[in-house]
């Protein structure tokens, strides 16, 4: 417990994942087009084409790009940002020498195939638009952390250019940038230089190489799922929002890969990734972390005390929409050590039931499209897998599975709970009658 | 009395905003109430008298209770219980408690 609270509070995780978050707005709204752009309609295409002109799809991507694909861009920012404004120092600015650095340690180099050329060439000029999106996102969170760390040290050992009185402080305050912004420049062009002479060629491809790579392959697999899902339903017992405190570490690999996933979609290849964000929010989670979407409906159908039954009728809105604090609160799930097996096990259990579905190609992987979190069940499914009807049955599979394993726990417990109430309701009569 | 809440996004803490301002109306209290995400305090917390935190996230509350400090806003965690039951009185008194 105070792990995880430190955990949760360290400033560097938290500027990760509220860095991140900035970006999520507009990679759902690239989602949208995304989607419009592939639906799996027979005749689509060709009806869109009518419509709209031959180059109807390669329009239609321009605001992906500029929204999903940004998403690195969006984070060297938004990391900065963030980790500065926890530290109390100058947030914009900081975000602002981030993005500069980001931009230094990326070759501003993309490659070209000329017609009639069989060799690839590399283009001067032009930043790789490639690089500023989820292939992107671990240098932008190496860089936004190393020169925040950086502009913070500099601004505490107080160097700065100091102007004399009587110059007017916004004056002064535009120079404060000056000195640290400039060492970080100076220290990440000396890294870019240096690498430059190795066979890595580029940061992007020792991250990746080094970082990226091995932690796709933890995160990315199903066991380094049910371990991640296994702790943040053990966070959540304890009460505390386990996926914020472990999406912290894990957002960057599961986006990256909905991002690889996306690239794949749009090009019509196949899909690397089963585990990606939405993987967790749309087919692990419904209802909210523990799939708790079932264990409401039991509470509608079958609770017999009076507390279930209200809570039941409480918990039914939010829960469409994957919001289940009155429930882990209420019923409670928290500290509940009957509950805790179902509310453990749930999750687990459909990340193995849609893994397999999805892996001996039963279902539709997640095609990298971000939606909304709070996307209810059956249409979330739909839509997170660009549109194929099984992506809602592997969900409607799921919420079946969830139901049947909540249902004997949560009997159990309304039974408890209904005596509670009998024993607390007989005194009273007791007492009415003596009157 | 202005009271803000709260929460990962400021959505499960939204449900029991509406209960909290149905039990001040109830009491002929004036108060505003309104929730945030944990990352956006910071730039409501000059509005409020006080801020309460859903339990959930009751593992801010020492992050919290210095930015409180420095705004001198009384900071506290909201009761599980109440918290999961929307119980909107019940939070309304802990945060006027609080508040006096």
């Amino acid at each position: 417990m105070p792990v995880a609270g430190r955990l949760a509070g360290q400033k560097h995780l938290g500027a990760l994942r509220d860095g991140i978050a900035l970006a999520m707005p507009m990679i759902i709204i690239g989602s949208v087009f995304l989607i419009l752009g592939y639906l799996p309609f027979p005749h689509y295409a060709e009806f869109m084409a009518n419509i709209f002109g031959e180059q109807w799809l390669t329009k239609l991507m321009y605001p992906v790009d500029a929204t999903f694909n940004m998403m690195g861009l969006i984070a060297a920012f938004g990391i900065a940002y963030r980790l500065a404004e926890k530290y109390g120092i100058d947030a914009i600015t900081s975000g602002v020498i981030s993005l500069c650095a980001f931009l230094l340690a990326t070759p501003f180099n993309v490659p070209f195939t000329p017609d009639g050329a069989k060799e690839m060439v590399e283009v001067g000029g032009a930043i790789p638009v490639a690089l500023m999106g989820s292939k992107g996102l671990f240098v932008a969170m190496l860089v936004a952390m190393f020169s925040t760390e950086i502009y913070r040290f500099i601004v505490a050992k107080d160097i700065v250019i100091k102007m004399p009185d009587g110059v007017p402080p916004a004056v002064s305050k535009a120079f404060v940038a000056l000195i640290p912004g400039f060492v970080v420049i100076l220290l990440v062009w000396l890294l870019r230089l240096w690498v430059e002479n190795t066979h890595f060629a580029s940061l992007h491809n020792i991250v990746g190489d080094l970082l990226g790579k091995p932690l796709g392959v933890l995160g990315g697999s199903l066991g380094g799922s049910l371990v991640a899902i296994f702790l943040v339903q053990l966070l959540w017992s304890a009460g505390l929002h386990g996926m914020n405190i472990v999406s912290g570490v894990m957002d960057p690999i599961w986006l990256g890969a909905t991002g690889e996933n996306m690239e794949a979609f749009k090009a019509g290849h196949e899909l690397p990734n089963i585990i990606t964000k939405q993987f967790f929010d749309v087919f692990v989670n419904m209802g909210g972390s523990g799939a708790t979407f079932m264990l409401v409906i039991a509470m509608l159908l079958f609770a017999r005390s009076q507390q279930m039954k209200q809570l039941g009728r409480l918990s039914i809105g939010p829960g469409i929409f994957m919001i289940n604090e009155p429930v882990v609160f209420g019923t409670p799930l928290v500290m509940n050590p009957l509950l805790i097996v179902p509310f453990l096990l749930t999750p687990m259990i459909n990340a193995v039931v849609t893994y397999y579905g999805m892996d001996l190609g039963l279902v539709a992987k997640p095609a990298g499209i971000a939606i909304p979190w709070t996307t209810p069940p059956i249409i979330g499914g739909f839509l997170a897998t660009g549109g194929h009807i099984s992506g809602s049955v592997i969900q409607l599979v799921n919420l079946v599975i969830d139901f049947f394993v909540y249902l004997p726990f949560f009997i159990m417990w309304d039974k408890l709970k209904k005596k509670e109430e009998l024993a607390m309701e007989q005194p009273v009569q007791e007492t009415e009658k003596t009157e | 009395m202005n009271i803000l809440l709260c929460c990962a996004a400021g959505m499960s803490t939204s449900l029991l905003v509406t209960k909290m301002e149905k039990a001040a109306e109830a009491q002929g209290l004036t108060a505003k109430i309104w929730a945030v995400s944990a990352d956006a305090v910071r730039n409501h917390i000059d509005k409020a008298d006080v801020l309460l935190l859903g339990p959930q996230v009751r593992y801010l509350l020492p992050q919290m209770k210095k930015l409180g400090e420095e705004k001198n806003v009384p900071v506290d965690a909201i009761n599980p219980v109440h918290y999961g039951t929307c119980n909107g009185p019940e939070v309304l008194k802990f945060a006027t408690s609080l508040v006096n």
